[in-house]
């Protein structure tokens, strides 16, 4: 199986991740002749940055769920791997997804660069280009120079650049490059307006295409010419107004008008990437806390999140012939935007292009149909209704099993926290009625039921479920629970809703 | 087939329930009291208890065939249904003649010979719904909803 490996730099990278996580947990897929694995890697300072830290939880309950039930059952159906599972274990390193950058926590920019043992042209050099003033841990102002680095580069690319160059000599990217193989894809995920992301891209990238020049690491030649797609997040959300933050969405333009200034000669103008995603909301909406990072920095969902991991599906679409390179350089580099249809400002299922809804609409809602289920009929019908009680058995010992109770309640919990965030969010995502009953789960879909056809309700849910696990046998109780619910909630979906 | 619902009824010569009398009326014993030539109500009322008993089957198990109606207790619910319209009609048929004077007057049949007998028929559709609910094979055939239905299960 070819595999496609995900650098997510900094929040937006995790929090792009997450949503990728959700779409393959609802069962989108690729319309692709090959099957992907994904190898997500974090790349964030910022240890304790709850988007990062709730990304990985969430990515390490899907691979304990796809590894229990197999990747044969809709939901769940695409395998996401860590690095380290890709190496043998004599050689593995620890089983997360991310990055562990060195001698960034508790650790001022100016020690990382020894500046003390610079001699006087050279201080005077780093003064220049790091010149300004940022904020620490506590809060406090200080100089560039003396920013402390575990929350972060702090919207400063110019530091970012610095310290994730050691990317190139880490043991994850030997680790990566003697694992990439000809069929295998690399995707870039960043922001454009910060710092970690802004620098992070570049940098991996001209990582991955100079791979011929670095000695320490096997697998170049495939490196070089890899198919490399990135998606680069322009400026989407507000920030609330902070004098004393280093973070203000008026600097935002501005960043991002330099970087891709730089950018046109370094990425997009050296044809460095195969195909490159842009995506951007002007839409000034419901204005994010002002955190640059010392709170924790844990922001809504927001639906350029869900966008921008379409771009992930959308790269591994595009044919082998579309992302040919040569000497490191991509032969046809193609450039893409994403828009909806209509100019809404809480976007529904109805102000997607048909090619949008068809991609996310059937699969998001069976998801939540299934969460639904868990959350509101489960506990009356479990050892009474005939999908409970057909072997293999799906019993109170069942649900109060790790694989329930802690993977599968904490990924569902996730995801509707996740529609949640969307929804409150402006510009926002609320194809649902989160709260409602089945009718009118969905906006603009009412759901066909009448005399003969029946109410939209969970004794029909029942009815489906019954139907569909009759006669059917599974490998065990933790496939049959993905794998019924996924051929159910399509059957009422489609039959009830007309969705395609 | 008189002979096999006879011994059925009559619990295979125990004939606990109800008199000997009533248990010849119902072979078919006429009026004139000179042969077996009368209505042989031990068939009639048989095959309706065997009828009546598949149909509330089915009804459970294949039309209703329901989420709402596949529980242990639906189950109970439609043997209490069974019970009771089988009871009824092996009461009121001998009943109704015994009332007419349409039996053999050589024969002493009672009240209590009445509602033994309806008791024994009502008994035999439990016996054969339970027997044709308990089974895998017939069920298997069944509905979606109460392919597991049984008396013990699933719980309400």
């Amino acid at each position: 199986m070819a595999r496609l490996f995900i650098f997510a730099i900094g929040g937006t990278g995790s929090r792009v991740l997450k949503s990728l996580a959700m779409l393959l947990a609802a069962g989108i897929k690729p319309n692709s002749q090959y099957e992907f694995e994904i190898v997500p890697i974090i790349i964030d300072p910022h240890k304790s940055n709850e988007d990062l830290k709730r990304t990985e939880r969430l990515l390490g309950n899907y691979q304990s769920i796809s590894n229990e039930t197999g990747l044969d059952n809709g939901f769940f159906s695409t395998k996401i791997t860590t690095l380290n599972n890709l190496v043998s274990s004599e050689n593995r390193l620890s089983g997360s997804f991310t990055f562990n950058l060195q001698q960034v926590a508790n650790t001022k920019f100016k020690d990382y660069i020894d500046f003390n043992q610079l001699d006087k042209p050279n201080k005077s050099l780093a003064d220049i280009l790091f010149s300004g003033k940022s904020i620490n841990k506590r809060g406090e102002k200080v100089d560039l120079l003396d920013t402390e680095m575990d929350i972060g580069f702090v919207g400063n690319p110019n530091i970012g650049s610095v310290v994730l160059n050691q990317f190139k000599d880490s043991e994850e990217f030997k680790e990566f490059a003697s694992n990439f193989n000809k069929d295998d894809r690399i995707f870039i995920i960043s922001s454009i307006f910060g710092g970690t992301g802004a620098a992070g891209f570049p940098t991996i990238l001209k990582n991955i295409r100079d791979a011929m020049r670095n000695l320490s690491i096997d697998g170049k030649g495939f490196l070089q010419d890899s198919k490399i797609g990135a998606i680069t997040v322009l400026p989407y959300f507000n920030v609330e107004k902070d004098e004393d933050s280093p973070i203000q969405k008026s600097d935002f333009i501005a960043k991002t008008k330099s970087a891709l200034y730089y950018y046109k000669d370094n990425v997009t103008g050296n044809n460095s990437v195969n195909c490159l995603y842009y995506i951007a909301d002007d839409y000034s909406g419901k204005p994010y806390r002002n955190d640059p990072g010392d709170n924790g920095q844990q922001n809504n969902a927001h639906f350029v999140e869900l966008a921008s991991a379409l771009a992930v599906i959308d790269f591994l679409e595009l044919s082998d012939d579309n992302l040919q390179s040569a000497r490191g350089k991509a032969l046809n580099p193609i450039y893409k935007e994403f828009a909806i249809k209509n100019e809404s400002t809480d976007i529904k299922f109805s102000d997607f292009e048909d090619v949008t809804e068809r991609k996310l609409g059937l699969r998001l809602s069976q998801f939540l149909l299934f969460k639904k289920y868990l959350d509101e009929h489960l506990s009356i019908s479990f050892e009474r209704e005939p999908w409970s009680v057909r072997p293999p058995e799906l019993n109170q010992q069942f649900f109060d099993d790790t694989f329930y109770r802690t993977y599968l309640s904490e990924f569902l919990t996730s995801f509707r926290e996740w529609l949640e965030e969307m929804s409150d969010n402006k510009r926002g995502f609320s194809p649902y009625n989160l709260d409602s009953g089945l009718e009118t789960l969905i906006k603009d879909r009412k759901a066909k039921s009448g005399f003969w056809s029946g109410k939209v309700d969970y004794k029909m849910y029942d009815d489906r479920l019954n139907k569909f696990s009759k006669d059917k046998s599974y490998r065990s109780a933790q496939q049959k629970l993905i794998n019924l619910f996924f051929e159910t909630t399509q059957d009422i979906l489609t039959s009830k809703f007309g969705l395609k | 087939m008189r002979d096999f619902f006879a011994s059925l009824y009559e619990w295979f010569g125990l004939s606990p329930f109800y008199s000997t009398d009533l248990g010849e009326h119902l072979r078919g014993y006429d009026i004139t009291c000179s042969d077996y030539t009368g209505t042989p109500w031990y068939v009639y009322i048989g095959w309706i208890m065997i009828g009546l008993t598949i149909f509330f089957y089915i009804l459970q198990y294949y039309i209703i065939n329901s989420p709402g109606f596949n529980k242990r207790v639906h189950w109970w619910l439609t043997a209490l249904v069974i019970i009771l319209l089988n009871f009824f009609i092996a009461f009121i048929l001998p009943w109704n003649e015994w009332q007419a004077g349409d039996f053999c007057k050589q024969l002493r049949i009672t009240l209590a010979d009445c509602l033994g007998f309806a008791a024994s028929n009502a008994i035999w559709s439990f016996i054969l719904f339970l027997l044709i609910t308990s089974f895998n094979i017939p069920r298997r055939w069944a509905g979606h909803n109460t392919t597991d239905t049984t008396f013990w299960k699933p719980k309400s």
